[in-house]
């Protein structure tokens, strides 16, 4: 007996002893006081390409400012999971000096007293970028981030498939009755070829698609004064119509997967003829070896107006001497030299128009074919609004196209149940 | 039982008075450090955040009862309470029932029986992450192979997780077949135990194979039952993982289970308190039925 | 032994369909992890590689953060099954066989801590951490896994389900409490113990969402968490997750293999069987 109790406590001893040993591993670097080199957490959130090229610009700007560590670690989570791990970061005093912010979750981050204010910032200067990314970073009038990644929807189109349908290839003025028409033409159940796709879970993914309709019949997100929606009336049930229509002759292929995943395996399948969809996917495109070309997004009244989705780098408060070290870092990053650097890696557009006058843009515009046409299309693009509840008008019209997807409801009525959710969200007052 | 009392030696007076409780303590005093002890932060703070209108990312205030008002006036919470019910009262008798078959059936010395049992815990050990790709390819409603075979058996092709009626029964599925190894398993080791008298007794007085089952490894397995029936529930009301990787709560809300709505809350819509108040009204819930299931029990025992 | 219809156990034609059935999806991850990108992306999918592509394996065991992955992965899993098999078994038997003042309440307090979904306790789990200065360890990973209560509540069925009995003989010759847990009851519940410890060591393995919020630093990422970085918002590696999966699963079926030894062909089978 005594034997086996000593097994036992030899057990626990040890597993004592490898708790404390493992505990012993992590240390809070300290922020390097006042004086001392600042060290910076950089919770980039990308993986694959795009990470490996911010890993040599992260050694590259250690090489080249010595004053300043970034370190290589890269916090251990992807862009999906951000949100949850800086808020929890927040909450407990533990966050990171520069992170990878959704557009969309910005607004939200701007409450926080701990998301650095760089309107005044001397490191930053946000008038260099994109209108799109200009606004997409500022909250309230105050700039409260720094583009990161800038792109806008397009329809690429699978050649091959218009070929063998002895269908036109789409061209610049095309409307969305040639659209709705095309697809109709081009899906072919018996092939197993659909003619479009349109994501159908109801989150984001499923929204942000049906503004640039929306802005085109007329109307916005937010009405002027900004306290109710503006996409009541005519603007929000005629683009719902025109999602209802859309389905209603088969030519949509609802994607219920995460991150519209499907719709993009089917494309680079050969089975989807014409896809809404951003820059980052070319690079996919040319892997599988389809012959794709890029046209603008159809226009109702002669406008090709688009929507672009900006993500931006969002500075926190880690003391005065780590955000001054983390502007610098960001405005460095987000240079015109160093955008144009990771440019492919990213999947990104340029985030600034002085990247377009520098010397390897050329090649840059080349590697992807239709690349040149989604940056042209900035011009196009407008951005959502930033503020806190376009989450709660996001998940309220996400509902509303579903229900034209899977044909449900009327428009009118499913327009109605969006605008007063939409607006009863607006109405809460802040904070 | 009696006899123990009878033969036992005279225990000393400290002994009889408090019992076994001194050394029973020691016995559950690291479980209680760590379980309870790391749970009562979390279960506070919760509390404290329920009656709150924060979005964790700046300070909030207080809003009393606020949220709990608004959460009886919630159609959407309703939606996902009912999918919720729905999953667990599909998912937990199913489970059990399909693995003491399966764990009855592994239980042979027959050939193979090492490699069969390998492949039946196989879903299990799988992450629900995979499970989820897994399953969203086969039940695609265009060109997923569920659909290939009903054509070829000529029934009309579903709509699996592309169909607002059909996604949470689809999720059911996937959830049976990576489940259903945790009750195989817990069930197999179970069967170890059954003591071979009592069979051996029962085959003496000329029972049948069924006969055995039912008077002998059944009443045998009860209390590994009733800890399967607890666990299998909690967890079904814990689902968020299968919902996350596979449908995302659609489509159209239609698998939208209340833990799956917590997150949207919290993490999508930025109203955590509301977020925590949701779980703690669920939680009441479940710690109401419990005890009206230790009421009902003492009750019947005092009849009986 | 009764006269056989068939050359094999009738009970073949129930298993062999079931395990094919569970085996096929797991069969297919394990096809995919040999393709190319190109062609898990196909779709409809497809079942056999067009040819022996290791660009997914490549990926994955040449990444240099790798090993220690693994290693963190087993220390976590290991430490936290041992000392689950160690105290589980403890307080299951107090359950299960001691009175005890304020049982069924500490009972009943062990589950009801699992009520409040992680969504919302991680991040004050994340805050008590923090206080521990224990963020970003491998610590932080093991100390709320350290006792579970799947294990007391498992433990606790299976020792309820022993014949009281033997235990009962022992107490009588005068074995304390801690004697009869250790040389009668633990002995007999073999099985469950070693259930115990696979399920135990695959619910630590597979974790995902812990780490993802208590870990900061590449060489401290478990197995699950450096698989992410093979999966973008847009792209992903898929055979490299494939890859990765496989051997994730690798160590979780060596687990339930071993515990499976403890399984002796049943006494009910040999009895019952016809």
């Amino acid at each position: 007996m005594a034997s086996r109790a000593r097994v036992l406590m030899t057990v626990v001893a040890l597993a004592a002893t490898a708790l404390i040993a493992v505990s012993c591993g992590g240390d809070d670097d300290d922020d390097g006081g006042s004086g001392g080199k600042a060290k910076l957490t950089f919770w980039h959130g990308q993986t694959e390409m795009w990470a490996d090229c911010l890993a040599t610009q992260i050694a590259e700007f250690n090489r080249t400012h010595k004053n300043i560590e970034v370190s290589s670690d890269t916090g251990g989570v992807v862009a999906d999971r951000m949100l949850q791990k800086v808020t929890a970061g927040l909450q407990a005093g533990n966050y990171p000096d520069v992170a990878y912010v959704f557009g969309s979750d910005l607004a939200n981050f701007a409450k926080s007293d701990k998301l650095v204010d760089l309107t005044d910032s001397d490191k930053i200067d946000i008038d260099a970028f994109y209108p799109a990314g200009r606004d997409a970073a500022t909250v309230d009038g105050r700039v409260r981030a720094v583009p990161a990644l800038i792109d806008n929807l397009a329809i690429v189109y699978n050649r091959k498939l218009f070929k063998e349908a002895g269908v036109d290839f789409p061209n610049d003025d095309w409307t969305w009755d040639d659209f709705r028409a095309t697809a109709k033409q081009l899906t072919d159940d018996a092939r197993g070829i659909v003619g479009t796709g349109w994501p159908g879970t109801g989150d984001e993914d499923t929204t942000w698609r049906i503004w640039p309709l929306v802005w085109q019949l007329g109307g916005d997100i937010l009405s002027e004064d900004g306290d109710t929606v503006g996409f009541d009336g005519a603007s929000g049930e005629g683009a719902l119509s025109y999602v209802r229509d859309l389905s209603a002759d088969g030519s949509v292929y609802i994607d219920t997967s995460a991150g519209s995943e499907r719709m993009n395996q089917l494309f680079q399948s050969n089975k989807m003829a014409m896809i809404a969809t951003g820059p980052w996917n070319l690079p996919d495109f040319v892997d599988a070896k389809v012959d794709y070309g890029v046209a603008l997004l159809p226009a109702f009244q002669g406008e090709h107006t688009t929507i672009a989705g900006p993500d931006v780098w969002a500075i926190f408060d880690n003391g005065e001497n780590r955000a001054k070290a983390a502007e610098e870092f960001v405005g460095w990053l987000t240079s015109a030299e160093q955008n144009l650097t990771c440019a492919t890696q990213a999947g990104s557009l340029p985030t600034r128009e002085d990247v377009t006058k520098l010397d390897g843009y050329q090649d840059y515009v080349n590697s992807l074919p239709g690349l040149t046409k989604f940056v042209d299309n900035l011009q196009n693009a407008q951005v959502r609004p930033t503020i806190a509840e376009y989450p709660q008008i996001s998940q309220a019209m996400g509902k509303a196209i579903g229900l034209m997807l899977f044909q449900k409801a009327e428009p009118a009525d499913a327009l109605q149940d969006a605008v007063d959710k939409s607006n009863a969200a607006l109405r809460v007052p802040g904070p | 039982m009696s006899s123990e009392a009878a033969a036992a030696p005279p225990r000393p007076l400290a002994k009889r008075i408090l019992g076994e409780t001194p050394s029973a303590w020691v016995f559950v005093a690291p479980a209680a450090v760590i379980i309870v002890g790391l749970a009562i932060v979390p279960i506070g703070w919760s509390l404290v955040l329920s009656f709150r209108a924060s979005d964790l990312l700046s300070p909030g205030h207080s809003v009393g009862f606020a949220n709990y008002d608004a959460l009886l006036d919630d159609p959407d919470l309703r939606s996902a309470v009912g999918h919720t019910l729905v999953f667990t009262g599909l998912f937990v008798p199913l489970s059990i029932v399909f693995g003491l078959l399966l764990a009855i059936a592994l239980n042979r010395p027959i050939r193979l029986i090492g490699f069969y049992r390998t492949a039946i815990l196989l879903p299990f050990i799988a992450s629900t992450a995979v499970q989820g790709v897994l399953f969203s390819y086969i039940f695609d409603e265009r060109f997923g192979v569920a659909n290939a075979v009903l054509d070829k058996l000529g029934i009309a092709r579903q709509g699996f997780l592309g169909d607002p009626d059909q996604a949470l029964l689809v999720i059911v599925l996937i959830a049976l077949w990576g489940g259903v190894g945790f009750s195989v398993i817990i069930y197999l080791a179970a069967l170890q135990d059954v003591p071979r008298d009592l069979v051996d007794a029962a085959r003496v007085d000329g029972a049948k194979r069924l006969g055995v089952l039912r008077h002998v490894v059944l009443p045998q397995l009860m209390p590994v039952t009733v800890f399967l029936v607890i666990w299998q529930t909690l967890l079904s009301l814990q689902l968020f993982d299968l919902v996350y990787a596979t449908t995302r709560g659609g489509p159209l809300d239609s698998t939208v289970v209340v833990v799956y709505y917590v997150y949207k809350q919290a993490f999508v819509l930025f109203n955590a308190g509301y977020a925590a108040a949701v779980a703690y009204v669920v939680a009441a819930f479940l710690i109401a039925l419990a005890c009206l299931q230790i009421l009902y029990r003492r009750l019947s025992a005092r009849h009986a | 032994m009764r006269e056989r219809a068939l050359p094999f156990s009738p009970w073949h034609l129930l298993l062999a369909p079931a395990a094919i059935l569970f085996a096929l999806p797991f069969a297919w991850m394990v096809l995919s992890s040999f393709m190319s990108n190109a062609q898990i992306n196909h779709f409809p999918p497809t079942i056999i590689p067009d040819s022996l592509h290791v660009v997914g394996w490549d990926h994955v065991l040449r990444r240099a953060t790798f090993p220690s992955w693994f290693v963190n992965s087993m220390i976590v899993a290991s430490v936290t099954v041992v000392s689950n098999l160690v105290f589980c078994s403890l307080a299951g038997y107090a359950f299960a066989r001691l009175r005890f003042r304020g049982s069924s309440l500490l009972f009943a307090l062990i589950i009801a801590t699992l009520i409040i979904p992680f969504q919302l306790t991680m991040i004050p789990t994340f805050i008590v951490m923090e206080r521990l200065n224990l963020v970003d360890t491998l610590a932080a990973l093991i100390i709320p896994g350290l006792v579970t209560p799947l294990g007391v509540f498992l433990m606790r069925q299976f020792f309820v389900s022993l014949p009281r009995e033997v235990e009962e003989a022992a107490r009588i010759d005068g074995c304390s409490r801690l004697g009869v847990l250790l040389h009668v009851a633990i002995p007999l519940a073999r099985p469950a113990l070693a259930t115990l410890a696979a399920l135990t060591f695959l619910i630590s393995w597979n974790d995902l969402l812990w780490p993802v919020i208590a870990i900061n630093s590449d060489e401290t990422f478990t197995l699950p968490l450096g698989l992410t970085t093979f999966q973008g918002q847009h792209t992903q590696d898929w055979a490299a997750v494939m890859a990765g999966n496989v051997i994730t699963a690798v160590p979780v079926v060596v687990a339930f293999l071993l515990a499976q030894r403890t399984f002796i062909e049943s006494l009910t089978s040999s009895a019952v069987k016809g």
